[in-house]
Order: C-alpha cells, then sequence, then structure tokens
C-alpha cells in the first residue's frame, strides 16, 4: 500500500491529492476556495508546485493538497509528483474547448506517471460562465464515463460543489483505504515485500 | 361567628373612626352583643387616650421649631435679592465676552489672509525671479540652475498663479508665465538633446548630469527610461563581447566546460554592478521608490541577453537533443540511440550552475527593489507593488528560460540517476569478508550527487522533484533488486550436507550426471547462494539507515538553503518531501523483518526442531544413578549448545551485528517455543525435573550470552515449567500460586499447571484435581 501511510505523527491517513490540468483552468483557484475559502483576484500562473495541508471535515482526515503549474515547461517538475498521488483531480475550464481536448493528453500522462491505484476525477470549472460555455455536460459526462473516471462540474468563483468534490473524493480515499487494508493481501499490483505473504522460492528441496 | 365577620364588614364600610358604628350599634339587640360592643369601644377609647397624651407631648418641640423658622425669613429674602444680582452680572460677563471672540476670529481671518497675501507676493516676486533666472541661466547654459528655476516654478501654487493673473499686475505676470512656460519647453528638449548626445558619446559624467536634471523638469519617467536605456546599451555591448569570447576564443579545458554558466554569470553580476554604482543617484535625484522603474528597463535587456546566451549553450551543448535521446531511452525499454549517463555530467553541472546564477541575482533585485521601497514609507509597499515586484521577477524572460532549462534538466537527471543506479546494481560484487556489496555504496553515492546537484541550482521545485524522483527510484526499483535477489532464498545449510555425508553430495550430483543435466547448485554455488542472500539483508539494513541519513543530511542542507531567505512555502514543500524518504526507509525494514523471517524458516527452524525434539529420546523419568551418569556425561544440552554454537557461527561473521541479534532473538523465540512442545510430551520423575530444570538453567545461560536481548522473558513459561517439575509435592504449587505468588507472575494458566503437573509420573492426577487454583 504504497498510497496509505498509516499512523504517522498525529494522523491515520493522510492523502495526496495533486490537481493537474491546463494553465488557467482554474486549479489554483479551486484550492484556495476550499482551504482558504475565498476566491483569488488577479491569481497568476503558478510557478512550479505549491502545496497545502487540510483538515477535511470527516473524522479528521487530513489531505496534502498539490497544486501544479499548467503551463508546459513545468511540466517535469509536476509529473514526479504523480506516482505517489492517492487522486489526481483533472481540471478542464467549461469554457475553453482546447482545455477539454488537452484530456486524452493529460490522461496518458496519468497512464505513464501515476500508479494504477490512484483515484482520477475529471472536473470542469468556471460554470458560473455559463453563457460561455463551449464544452456540454453530456459530452464531458461520456467522456468521463468511458475513462472510468468520477466528473463533477464546479465554479471556484462561486464556491460551488468545491467542498463537495474534496470531500467526495477524501470519502472514496478514506474507503478504499479501508478495503486495502481489509484486502492488502490481494492488491492488483502486489508490491514486492509488502504484503506478509510473500512467498520465496523454496530452495530446501534438495532435502 | 357569621355575624361578627358581618360586623367587620360593616365597620369598614360606616368609614368611621371607631370600629363599631352607631348604626351597628342601633340595630343590636342581644346583650351578649352589646357588651362585646362595649367592651371593644372601651378598649378603643384606651387606645385614643393614650394617643392623645403622646401627641400633647409632642407641642413643645414642634413650638421651637416654629420659632426658629419665624426666625429665618428675612434671611431668606436676602437670598433671594442676591441671586438675581448675581444672574445679572453673568448675563452681561457673558455678551461681553463674545463680543471679544468674535473680533479675535476676524482678527485670526486677517491674519491668514494676510499670510497668503505675502505668500502671493513671495510667488509672484519668485515666478518674476524664475523668469529672469531662466533666461540668464539658460544663456549661461546652466541647465542645472535652469532647471532649478522651473522646478521652483513648477512647486508653485498654480491656483495662486491663476488668480495672480486677474490682479492689477496681471499683463505682468502673463508675460512672465509665457517666457517661463517656453523655457520649461526649450530647457526639456535641450536636456533631452544633450542626454542623448552624451549618450551617443558615451559620456558617462554629461549622462549623469542630465539625468539628474529630468526629474527637476517632472520628467522622471523620461529620464529613468532614457538613462536606462542608456546602461543597457553598455550591459548589451560587454555582453555580446563575452558571447563571443565564449563561442569563439580558445578556452582552457576546464573553463570551456562551464563557459556559458560562466558567461551567464557575468552578464548578471554585471547588471548587478550597474545597479549598485546607480542606485544612489537615483534615490537622491529621483527619490525612493524609483529604482524598480530602472530595473524593470535594465531586465529588458538582462533578458534579451540571458536568451541569446541560453540559445548558444542549447545551441552548443546540444541540450535539446540530449533531452530527446534521454526521453525516448526512458519511455521504451527498446535499444535505441542511449547516452551514457557520464556524458552528461558536464551539462547538467553547467545548468544547474546557470539556474543558481540566475536565482541569486533574482534574489538581489527583490532585495534592492523591497529596500527602496521602504526608504520612502514601510507602509507604503502596498499590494500593488508587490504585486508588480512578483511579476517582474517571477514573470520575466530570465525566469522562464531558466525554468524551461530546469523542465528539461529533471528528466536528464533523472535518466542520470536511474542509469547509473542500474549500471551498479549490474556491476555489483562484493569482496569476501565485507559485510554489503559495493551497489549499495554505489547507488546511495549516485542518489546523493544527483540530489545535490538539483540542489545546487537553488531551485527548490527543482530539487522537490529530484527528491521525488530518487525516492521512487529506490522504493520502487531498487528495493525490488534486492527483494529479487531475496526471493532466490537462503539454500540448504552446509550442516545439513555434512550431517548426510559428502558422499550423499557426490552421489546426488552423478545421478544429476547420469540424467544429463548437471546441477549447477553444486557445493560451491550454494555457499555462494547463501552469501548472496545474507550480504542481501546486510544491504537492505544499510541502505533502511543510508535513506535516513540521506533525509537527515538533505534538511541541514536545507537549512542552509532557507537563511538565505525562501518563503515558509518553500520549506514545507521540501520538508514534505522529504518525509517520503522517511516511509522508504521504513519499507526497507519491512523487508529486511521478513528476510529474517524467512532465514529463521529455511535455514534454522529445520535444524533447529530435530535438535529440540531429541530431547524426547533423553529419559527424564530417571533414578539417582540416572541422574548421576547424567552429571558425568551430560546426554542432551551441551550437545545442543555445540550445534546452536555451529548453526549461528556462519551467521554471525556473515551478519550486521543489529540482524545477528535480530536473528538470535528469532532463534531464541523459535527454542523456547519448540521446547515447550517437547516437554509437555515427556514424562518425569523427580529427578528427572531436576535434570531439566539443569538443562533448561544451561540453556538460558548460553543464550543470554549469545544476544543482547533478554532471554528470561522469552523462557518465562519454561522456567515456570521446570519450578512446576521439581515440586516435592502437587500441593507445594500451593506456596508459590495466588497470594503466595509473590514477585513472580505466572504465565501459565491454572489449566497449564495442571498439565505440567500432570507429567510428574509420581504425582497422583486425584491430587492434581483437587488442587484449587
Ligand atoms: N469565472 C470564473 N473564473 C475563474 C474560476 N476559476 C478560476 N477562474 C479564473 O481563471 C483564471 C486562472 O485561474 P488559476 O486558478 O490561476 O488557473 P490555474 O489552473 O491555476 O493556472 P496555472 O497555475 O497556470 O496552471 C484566473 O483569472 C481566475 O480568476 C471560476 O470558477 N469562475
Ligand atoms: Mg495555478
Amino acid at each position: 500500500m504504497a498510497r496509505v501511510r498509516m499512523s504517522m505523527e498525529d494522523y491515520d491517513y493522510l492523502f495526496k491529492i495533486v490537481l493537474i490540468g491546463n494553465a488557467g483552468v482554474g486549479k489554483t483557484c479551486l484550492v484556495r476556495r476550499f482551504t482558504q475559502g475565498l476566491f483569488p483576484p488577479g491569481q497568476g500562473a503558478t510557478i512550479g508546485v505549491d502545496f497545502m495541508i487540510k483538515t477535511v471535515e470527516i473524522k479528521g482526515e487530513k489531505v496534502k493538497i498539490w497544486d501544479t503549474a499548467g503551463q508546459e515547461r513545468f511540466r517535469s517538475i509536476t509529473q514526479s509528483y504523480y506516482r505517489s498521488a492517492n487522486a489526481l483531480i483533472l481540471t478542464y475550464d467549461i469554457t475553453c474547448e482546447d482545455s477539454f481536448r488537452c484530456l486524452p493528453e493529460w490522461l496518458r500522462e496519468i497512464e505513464q506517471y501515476a500508479n494504477n491505484q490512484v483515484v482520477t476525477i475529471l472536473v470542469g470549472n468556471k460554470i458560473d460562465l455559463a453563457e460561455k460555455r463551449e464544452v456540454h455536460r453530456q459530452r464531458a459526462e461520456d467522456f468521463a464515463d468511458s475513462q472510468s473516471m468520477l466528473y463533477l462540474e464546479t465554479s471556484a468563483k462561486e464556491s460551488d460543489n468545491v467542498e463537495k468534490l474534496f470531500l467526495d473524493l477524501a470519502c472514496e480515499l478514506i474507503r478504499e483505504a479501508k478495503q486495502n487494508k481489509l484486502d492488502n493481501n490481494d492488491n492488483d499490483r502486489p508490491m514486492p515485500g509488502e504484503g506478509k505473504t510473500i512467498s520465496y522460492l523454496n530452495c530446501c528441496s534438495l532435502t | 361567628m357569621a355575624d361578627s365577620s358581618a360586623l367587620a364588614a360593616k365597620r369598614y364600610d360606616s368609614g368611621s373612626l371607631s370600629s363599631v358604628s352607631m348604626e351597628t350599634i342601633s340595630t343590636l339587640t342581644e346583650l351578649e352583643d352589646l357588651e362585646k360592643v362595649y367592651q371593644q369601644l372601651c378598649v378603643e377609647e384606651k387606645e385614643v387616650e393614650a394617643q392623645l397624651d403622646r401627641l400633647v407631648g409632642q407641642e413643645g418641640a414642634i413650638h421651637t421649631k416654629m420659632l426658629a423658622l419665624q426666625r429665618m425669613g428675612p434671611n431668606l429674602q436676602l437670598i433671594g435679592g442676591d441671586a438675581s444680582q448675581l444672574s445679572g452680572m453673568i448675563t452681561f460677563t457673558c455678551s461681553l465676552a463674545e463680543n471679544v471672540s468674535q473680533k479675535v476670529r476676524q482678527l485670526d481671518l486677517a491674519k491668514t489672509r494676510l499670510y497668503n497675501v505675502i505668500q502671493r507676493a513671495d510667488d509672484i516676486l519668485d515666478l518674476k525671479f524664475c523668469t529672469d533666472g531662466v533666461q540668464t541661466a539658460l544663456r549661461n547654459e546652466d541647465y542645472e540652475q535652469a532647471a532649478a528655476h522651473i522646478h521652483r516654478y513648477l512647486s508653485l501654487d498654480q491656483s495662486v498663479i491663476e488668480l495672480s493673473r486677474q490682479g492689477e499686475e496681471s499683463s505682468a505676470v502673463d508675460a512672465s508665465l509665457v517666457l517661463l512656460q517656453e523655457a520649461e519647453q526649450k530647457l526639456k528638449v535641450i536636456v533631452a538633446e544633450k542626454l542623448d548626445e552624451a549618450v551617443a558619446a558615451v559620456d558617462l559624467a554629461q549622462v549623469e548630469r542630465f539625468f539628474k536634471i529630468f526629474p527637476l523638469l517632472g520628467l522622471h519617467q523620461q529620464g529613468l527610461a532614457r538613462f536606462g536605456q542608456y546602461l543597457c546599451s553598455q550591459l548589451a555591448s560587454k555582453a555580446e563581447e563575452n558571447l563571443l569570447l565564449a563561442t569563439g576564443g580558445d578556452l582552457g579545458e576546464k573553463r570551456a566546460l562551464m563557459i556559458f554558466a560562466d558567461t551567464l554569470t557575468l552578464l548578471l553580476e554585471g547588471i548587478a554592478r550597474v545597479i549598485e554604482t546607480h542606485q544612489p543617484i537615483v534615490e537622491t535625484y529621483y527619490g525612493p521608490g524609483h529604482l524598480y522603474i530602472l530595473i524593470t528597463h535594465l531586465q529588458q535587456e538582462c533578458d534579451r541577453q540571458a536568451q541569446k546566451i541560453v540559445d548558444k549553450f542549447i545551441l552548443q551543448r546540444g541540450y535539446h537533443n540530449k533531452f530527446q535521446i534521454v526521453q525516448s531511452s526512458m519511455m521504451k525499454s527498446a535499444p535505441g540511440e542511449r547516452i551514457e549517463p557520464r556524458e552528461l555530467d558536464p551539462v547538467l553541472a553547467e545548468v544547474t550552475l546557470m539556474n543558481a546564477r540566475a536565482e541569486l541575482y533574482l534574489r538581489f533585485l527583490r532585495r534592492r527593489i523591497m529596500a527602496d521601497f521602504e526608504v520612502g514609507d514601510a507602509q507604503s509597499i502596498t499590494q500593488e507593488h508587490q504585486q508588480n515586484v512578483e511579476k517582474l521577477l517571477k514573470h520575466c524572460a530570465l525566469s522562464t528560460t531558466m525554468q524551461e532549462l530546469i523542465g528539461y534538466y529533471i528528466p536528464m537527471e533523472e535518466y542520470y540517476m536511474r542509469e547509473s543506479v542500474n549500471k551498479a546494481v549490474a556491476m555489483d560484487s562484493y569482496e569476501k569478508g565485507q559485510l554489503t556489496s559495493i551497489m549499495v555504496d554505489d547507488c546511495f553515492y549516485i542518489v546523493k550527487k544527483c540530489i545535490s546537484r538539483a540542489l545546487s541550482s537553488s531551485s527548490i521545485d527543482c530539487l522537490c522533484a529530484m527528491i521525488n524522483h530518487a525516492n521512487s527510484l529506490l522504493e520502487s526499483d531498487f528495493r525490488e533488486v534486492l527483494c529479487n535477489k531475496l526471493r532466490q532464498g537462503f539454500p540448504a545449510t552446509t550442516l545439513q550436507d555434512i550431517q548426510r555425508g559428502v558422499s550423499s553430495a557426490v552421489s546426488l550430483m552423478q545421478s544429476s550426471l547420469q540424467q544429463g543435466k548437471f546441477n549447477t547448485m553444486g557445493i560451491e554455488s550454494t555457499e555462494n547462494a547463501k552469501a548472496a542472500f545474507l550480504v542481501t539483508l546486510n544491504n537492505v539494513e544499510v541502505c533502511s539507515e543510508n535513506i535516513t541519513t540521506l533525509k537527515r543530511n538533505l534538511e541541514n542542507d536545507c537549512t542552509k538553503l532557507f537563511s538565505q531567505g525562501f518563503g515558509s512555502g518553500e520549506q514545507a514543500k521540501i520538508e514534505s518531501c522529504l518525509s517520503d524518504l522517511i516511509s522508504t526507509s521504513t519499507k526497507f525494514k519491512d523487508l529486511l523483518q521478513e528476510g529474517l523471517t524467512e532465514l529463521n524458516t529455511t535455514a534454522i527452524k529445520p535444524q533447529v526442531k530435530p535438535w529440540i525434539s531429541s530431547f524426547l529420546s533423553i529419559s527424564h523419568n530417571i533414578e539417582e544413578e540416572e541422574f548421576n551418569d547424567y552429571e558425568a556425561n551430560d546426554p542432551w544440552v551441551q550437545q545442543l549448545i555445540v550445534n546452536l554454537e555451529q548453526l549461528m557461527a556462519e551467521f554471525k561473521v556473515a551478519l550486521s551485528p543489529v540482524i545477528y541479534d535480530t536473528l538470535t532473538s528469532l532463534m531464541t523465540s523459535l527454542i523456547s517455543i519448540e521446547m515447550e512442545k517437547t516437554v509437555l510430551k515427556c514424562s518425569f520423575s523427580r529427578l528427572g525435573g531436576l535434570q531439566f530444570d539443569k538443562e533448561l538453567r544451561s540453556l538460558v545461560a548460553y543464550l543470554t550470552t549469545v544476544t543482547t536481548w533478554t532471554i528470561r522473558d522469552k523462557f518465562a513459561r519454561l522456567t515456570q515449567m521446570a519450578t512446576i517439575l521439581n515440586l516435592e509435592r502437587v500441593t507445594e504449587i500451593l506456596d508459590y500460586w495466588g497470594p503466595n505468588s509473590g514477585p513472580l507472575t505466572w504465565r501459565l494458566t491454572p489449566a497449564e499447571v495442571r498439565q505440567v503437573l500432570a507429567l510428574r509420573n509420581d504425582f497422583r492426577s486425584e491430587d492434581i484435581k483437587r488442587l484449587r487454583l
């Protein structure tokens, strides 16, 4: 269970959530809305990665949220965070067709760098700009379905669904962690030496 | 009774003084009632008389008071008169005061007006003076003086000037104004021309001279822009010269490796020096807060020149090309064009140095700009200022170019790390007598080197990314290597071979040969496989230690970095990435534990178990003679100790002390469990119990010498069993049980105690059953 650190310091689980997606889709605004309860005016593009820890209101679970830069030149920095992520929030901007069209490319990145137990949720942000919508909800839902991802539409500005996004995700992660704890023997990808039932090749057959 | 209450009601209705009214009395007919009323009236009479007496007694005192009051009458009249007089006086004073203060107010007003008049007169005089002065100064080409006059004129209150034009002197003032405005325009043109000339002539003294005049004419922005232009052209020519030297000239081999970093350093240091040199003049003549504007001009040139250097760097070093090779060879395992990690060393070092220089320079700019804002007024550093500075520093082309370089650097460094570690793993070897193989040292040397290089870039994000990569390399790939080695398992022990006799080993080989396939697992390769397993265990432990050390050292290194001023957010980022290393270290510890358990089950358990169960073949149902015989010729425990010693000797030399100790601990646990099982299968006489007690003591004494863990606890149950087997009578147990147990904590349940008691063939089962435990 590479993804769950048990009883480290004062929390049982510490989940890592990483936000990814094109530049300007509103990742930083989502994080700041959730962690600080505000919509930052004139939010500048993120440089590299930013991170914060927030206690989620479910049994005091803590989540570490990594907000990454969408700009191409930060890609290699961002990629180094995928592997240890428990959840990825793949964000696009519903008023920007382009940010939607880039999603397959992002999925390829996830495929390549993330661990395969990662929970991915697709988020369409900026629903307050309904009149400028370029990507229909149904289309996004179908796409998310086809990739078996969860889908949610949010507005960081109006605080729509932002809380729900993170809480749902935390719930899902807690559920999976508990599940994993129960049957950590039949991991879909057994990490060598991690389970208790690693059977070494028995070399004592000479006797 | 009903009547009396009716009486009472009547009494209140009548309202008379007496409690009984006349009408009531006249209606009374019964004597008894009359008497009752009479009596009542008599009582009332007495009361009234007493009251009257009291009132009469008070007469004297009241009289005296009346007299005193009469005497006060005239005095009161006097007071009345005085009071109305006072009131009149106050009214008068009040109106007087109001009169006076009104006059004072008028005076005040007059005074301010007078001041204004004087001011205006002064201004008009100044205006005249300026008009004359400017002309003279211009004639004399004394531009400083002329500018000073214009400055004086510009600082005059414009409304005053307007007013003056409406006065009697209006025509004269108008004329002056026109002259002044003309002079102002003229001066502006001249100064601009002169500055351009000076710039063209590269005459720093003249440039500075006219640069100082601009703010006097209210042309701060223009002055800074022109001066910035001048400085930029200076920087540009110097930078071009340096770049030419870098790419053309014949350089020493050592310098050549870092030439682009050096060239960039020269550029940035040059700009820093320019800023340092000219900061005082800007601050003095333009006032605080203007350095930022000059720096924005300089930064444009910096961006241009840095870009040129970086472009050349990319071209000459084949930076993008190298990146592409690296990327494609990381994407697919198929052998395409590959690059030797060693070949990347210089370029990785150079690019991190370049970034470090840029970071240093940008920190310098931030410090200078903020200090300059603060000189003005610490409070005046508005959010807008902050944002402007952030924008300048974070989004300038220098920053973005460097971010791009670092963006390519990270995958290349990751490749370097992975490839080098793979090599180290492939070339692994160990020398006899060494606990670990060279692969571990090599691997950590490489990881440290890569992270240190990332750290030397001064980019926190870059450092974090490399920590992440290193962590994932160690946690997955490198651990996998060790894990696979452990999976090979620990082969059967030599001791077993010896026991079976070498001949059987030979026959085994012969049979293999006859079957046409030679078992490569000969005695020698068995030895190798064993050593490989044990070395791997040591490796795993050292890895766990090394990761912890790596984390600690990085923390120290970062503290140094943070003392140079990074935000707390940056620090938290690093801490978070570093904390992941701890869980990786724990995973190695877990792996070690599993390996040891495996070793215990495959190499120790199969040996120890028969040695212990041989206890069964030694009768403990003995009498004096046999007991003495055992005394002379130890039947079991000494051989067991010798066997254990032999078994563990191999591990003692091959494992690190810590691992060996843990293994011994596993072994002792195993022995205690097996012993317990075995003993429960035996039967004991009184002396047999004593014999067992002796044997157990020897065993515990021996095991205590071989491990630092406490043995006594593990053998507590067995020791208690020995105590029970040593009892004289069944009931003697009660001397040690329950309230009599003293400091002894029983590890055996009552049922187990009975079970052990039953092992003694001389104890009767009825006695045991009867025991109350
Ligand atoms: N109307 C509206 N605007 C939003 C919303 N969320 C973000 N924005 C705006 O979109 C712009 C970009 O937002 P950021 O949060 O900086 O985007 P980002 O994804 O973090 O961008 P990078 O850091 O460059 O990857 C800002 O101007 C925000 O004000 C939203 O829900 N509604
Ligand atoms: Mg952002």
